[in-house]
């Protein structure tokens, strides 16, 4: 019985399994021709609208990422994300805003903020509302949510109340520097800021997807499935929780601090409201929870779509000038969020990305049945 | 043998028991703290509009807490019931002005308008309720997330299309004759609807308690929160019992939403989004499914969110989240939740 011990475990079978396929697997060319599209789009498509759908899409994917470690992974509705996200994009803002003038130093100090902050809230948040049940963390973190919409809203001396803050970046990101041009596009402050955004945005995700694939990753997915298993396995499946809670919203800061950057400007509705967050909740479901990859698709499509809903009203009023109703419906493109919430939920619970994992693994189930 | 064990059981209940005595006087007991620092006269001016605002909050979170209670569910459709029945008594309102019930009326015309107001307000929220238990809710049971998501998914279509209906702004309701301007009572000013607000919540408390404690059906829902399996094996369709609290939530909280309307005197469409974190606050306070304790939360966050807002005008809804995150330290299930 000595050869049993030699044998790997499960994991590490899988994990060989894995390697093997490592640069063979399709979906390895599909993660590199969206690299190479986002690193080429500004040079090829130098129109602004592109660019900055593009950019928020990138850090939207990063946002609903972090909240489907915690929703997907963990099995923990929160509704207090973007409250994360918006502390981080205040923190950029405020310390850009309060000090004078920007200096480069400040987007490291901003980051720091933000890490600390929204750690320490994230803890607080865990450690008094995940002890009892998992619903009594969504309600908390609702209630919480809004306290610091308000905070946001009413805190004048701060936060400017619901004028919001704009400043201006440091140095090479500020808009106004240019340089030439590279690769016939010009070379600017945006520029520069998008490609910042990229690289951060993508070694955020790539920080993600390692955090699901460690151990410890393993385990929270167990937590998932089964709490009382993984406790009876030894875990404490509440520090579990915590981890991935504070992992994940600290992710989300960071990825506020790059939105602030982008955006120079920041103002409670933007990235605090209860908007922003059933926009990240229905990017997760729409890309399927629980996959990562999904968060990218349910972003590009919600940023997408809010980019070219507004024109619904142009073509309502084009096509029906006359019925008043058919405007204001128009007008109303929440309601249409509204529905494809319930539709997704009901009739495609795992989303785009769960739904093509599927299939394609009962066709590979179906190729490799002849050979049995 | 089982005659006297069903005698101990009854005394049992019939005492009080220390530990809930100690929350009530606790929770009662806190109250006259503020007295240290405000003035007697403007303190009890406070403590009505506290009552006041702690009844109407808990019209939607007794509903909330029921439906959590019985059916496992966090609505969080219940502050679209809440605004649509704010915007039905608005409408209804300005109908009977044309024929002259509302300014200018007698007592009599406008205690009627008013109760037209809210029995339009129950009607279309007890109808909303059943479609939206029947179409989507009942999809989800066992599902925590899901049921959190399609409400909330069913809450923005319904404020969508309540913004398509009248309009996305604020809208200024008017006040029956009756119930304008104020009494004087020894130098402390009561407005009038106020008043009105204190005893429609106690009658609603009352009615549901009797209803709860008395009747064939309140044992079912009693039964039903307890364990749900075994009302079904007794042979009760508990599907149409989970109808019924799921409609009779929603038909309070839009009565508590037209009695908010009059109340502040306007409305607007984002108010029941608003609403739904006093009552979540309070649920959460009280333990959830529990009636009373829903009702004690109620009045905690009225009356600190009156005296905190008198005093410390910003930190008002913070107040409510320091008194929750207190309670949750000492109690982790809320005031009167199932250990």
């Amino acid at each position: 019985m000595e050869n049993k011990a030699m044998q790997p475990t499960p994991v590490q079978m899988e994990r060989r399994a894995l390697r093997q396929v490592r640069f063979t697997r399709p979906a390895l060319w599909v993660q590199l021709l969206l690299l190479a599209c986002l690193i080429a789009g500004p040079l090829l498509l130098p129109s602004f609208r592109a660019m900055d759908v593009m950019t928020k899409v990138m850090i939207f994917a990063v946002v609903a990422a972090s909240y489907d470690l915690i929703l997907g992974y963990t099995g923990i509705l929160s509704l207090a994300h973007v409250t994360f996200f918006g502390i981080g994009a205040y923190s950029l803002a405020l310390v850009t805003f309060h000090s004078g003038h920007s200096a480069w130093y400040h987007i490291f100090v901003a980051m720091a903020l933000a890490v600390g902050l929204s750690g320490v809230l994230a803890v607080a948040l865990a450690f008094f509302s995940l002890r009892v049940k998992a619903i009594f963390f969504t309600m908390m973190s609702l209630a919480f949510a809004e306290f610091v919409f308000i905070l946001g809203d009413q805190w004048h001396d701060l936060t400017m109340g619901e004028d919001g803050v704009s400043f201006n970046l440091p140095g090479v990101f500020n808009v106004n520097w240019s340089s030439g041009t590279i690769f016939g596009a010009p070379l600017n402050g945006r520029l520069l800021t998008y490609y910042f955004i990229l690289v951060a945005s993508v070694l955020l995700f790539i920080g993600l997807v390692r955090f699901v694939r460690s151990p410890v990753g393993r385990v929270l997915k167990s937590v998932r499935d089964n709490e009382q298993r993984s406790t009876a396995l030894g875990y404490k499946t509440f520090h579990y929780k915590v981890l991935s809670n504070v992992f994940g919203s600290v992710v989300a800061s960071l990825a506020g601090v790059l939105f602030a950057m982008w955006l120079g400007y920041v103002n409670p509705t933007s990235v605090l409201g209860v908007p922003v967050m059933l926009n990240v909740l229905l990017m997760v479901i729409i890309g399927g929870m629980g996959t990562l990859y999904g968060s990218i698709m349910g972003a590009a499509f919600i940023q997408v779509a809010e980019a070219w809903l507004p024109d619904l009203q142009k073509l309502a009023v084009l096509l029906l000038p006359t019925v008043e109703v058919a405007h204001r419906l128009a007008e109303r493109w929440i309601l249409y969020f509204g529905i494809l919430f319930i539709l997704v939920v009901i009739f495609f619970p795992k989303g785009l990305v769960g739904t093509a994992r599927d299939i394609i693994a009962r066709r590979k189930l179906r190729l490799a049945e002849p050979n049995h | 043998m089982t005659s006297q064990a069903a005698t101990v059981g009854i005394q049992e209940k019939s005492g009080m028991d220390p530990k809930k005595l100690g929350v009530w006087t606790a929770s009662v007991g806190i109250w006259f703290l503020p007295l240290l620092w405000i003035d007697p006269t403007t303190y009890a001016v406070l403590t009505v509009a506290g009552l006041a605002m702690g009844m109407l909050i808990f019209l939607t979170a007794s509903g909330l807490t029921l439906i959590f209670g019985l059916m496992d569910v966090l609505n969080l459709a219940h502050g679209a019931f809440f605004v649509w029945g704010a915007y039905v008594g608005f409408s209804l309102l300005n109908a009977l002005q044309k024929i002259g019930w509302v300014e200018g009326a007698g007592a009599a015309q406008s205690i009627g308008s008013v109760m037209l107001c809210l029995l339009a307000a129950l009607v279309v929220g007890g109808i909303m309720g059943i479609v939206l238990e029947k179409m989507l809710v009942r999809l989800t049971y066992g599902s925590h997330l899901k049921q959190i998501l399609i409400t909330m998914g069913a809450s923005l279509i319904l404020v969508e299309v309540l913004k398509v209906v009248w309009s996305p702004n604020d809208e200024v309701v008017i006040v029956p004759q009756a119930f304008q301007g104020s009494w004087d009572v020894m130098d402390v000013i009561v407005t009038k609807f106020r008043v009105v607000a204190i005893v429609v919540g106690l009658a609603v408390l009352a009615g549901i308690q009797l209803v709860m404690m008395r009747t064939k059906l309140g044992i079912i829902v009693r039964a039903g929160v307890e364990n749900k399996e075994v009302v079904e094996t007794l042979g009760y369709n508990i599907r149409r019992v989970f109808t019924g609290v799921f409609c009779a939530g929603a038909a309070l909280a839009a009565v508590g939403g037209t009695m908010w309307s009059i109340f502040k005197e306007q409305i607007h469409p984002a108010m029941g989004e608003e609403n739904l974190i006093f009552a979540l606050i309070v649920v959460i306070i009280g333990g959830m499914g529990s009636v009373t304790g829903s009702f004690l939360g109620a009045i905690m966050v009225g009356l600190a969110f009156n005296y905190v807002a008198y005093t410390l005008p910003p930190l008002a809804l913070g107040a409510n989240i320091m008194i929750m995150a207190v309670i949750l330290l000492i109690r982790p299930t809320g005031l009167m939740g199932k250990d």
